[in-house]
């Protein structure tokens, strides 16, 4: 049961402050690596619990657009692995 | 109390980012740290209702800065690394720090809070109110913000155009290389 004196709006913004927290943690990873690929992957779920976080923001704030800001990292974070990935196999073949 | 608490998770998370990115001795691991600390801003410029910030922010700090400094490393060496991080010079830290503090300490009370009556900006209010009355009879354009940005400072923007391109064209010159071919 939701407390309707809390508000789910504030709900929707705590549960994004946990979601940084979580980031915090997966930030582990892209510190201790040990290679770049695993840098990559972190970063990568990284984007990926951004886009729920600005999701719970567009929620919690009653700001519906914030939405195409997520939608434009989910595009995009997707662009960092490919390129990484295309300058690792061919060495500088980025674009 | 909420907001804040998010506010401040998140500095936590951009502040160590931030710091990893400076500190990898590997360009490449500081390339890809660089990813989530625009990752970290983006939701920040979000959470400061300033969305169209944080687009530009996504296009540049994920798209763009990424390949752009991929190529610059494969125009360049790549430094082997014997250690994973850089070593860090503590009397600087400590010189630098103090600057800041010294800085923020004297720079933020003077700062006008958000709203308040006293803003400058209501110095010249007959200016605000003229923009705020004005614009969608002027341009027919809705949001202020995008009017004073395309029509009634229009030249100026197609100035900064123009900037932007030519630092586009000096930027293929010096790659040498029809990228978009």
């Amino acid at each position: 049961m939701i407390d309707p004196a809390v508000g789910l709006d504030e709900f929707f913004v705590a549960s994004a402050a946990l979601f940084v927290v979580l980031a915090i943690m997966m930030f582990y990873r892209a510190i201790a690596g040990p290679t770049t690929q695993d840098r990559l992957l972190a970063v990568n779920v990284l984007g990926t619990n951004t886009v729920v976080i600005l999701a719970l923001l567009a929620a919690g704030l009653g700001e519906p657009w914030f939405l195409d800001v997520a939608l434009i990292y989910a595009l995009l974070n997707f662009l960092m692995a490919v390129a990484i990935s295309k300058f690792t196999v061919e060495r500088g073949g980025v674009l | 109390m909420t907001m804040s608490w998010f506010a401040y998770t998140l500095m936590v998370f951009i502040l160590l980012t931030a710091v990893t990115t400076a500190l990898f001795r590997d360009v490449l691991s500081a390339i890809v740290v660089f990813g989530a600390y625009s990752l970290g801003m983006a939701i920040f410029y979000t959470f400061l209702l300033a969305p169209d910030v944080a687009m530009t922010e996504a296009a540049i700090g994920a798209g763009v800065t990424t390949i752009l400094l991929l190529l610059t490393i494969a125009r360049t060496t790549r430094p082997s690394t014997d250690r994973l991080f850089e070593r860090v010079h503590w009397p600087g830290v400590v010189a630098v720090g103090a600057f800041a503090i010294v800085l923020l300490w004297t720079v933020l009370p003077e700062m006008v809070a958000v709203g308040a009556e006293d803003a400058p900006v209501w110095a010249n209010a007959d200016v605000t109110q003229y923009y705020i009355q004005h614009t969608y009879d002027d341009t027919g354009v809705q949001n202020a913000v995008t009017a004073v940005l395309a029509a009634y400072r229009g030249f100026d923007t197609f100035g900064e155009a123009v900037v932007v391109f030519a630092a586009g064209v000096a930027v293929l010159i010096v790659l040498k290389r029809e990228v978009f071919a």
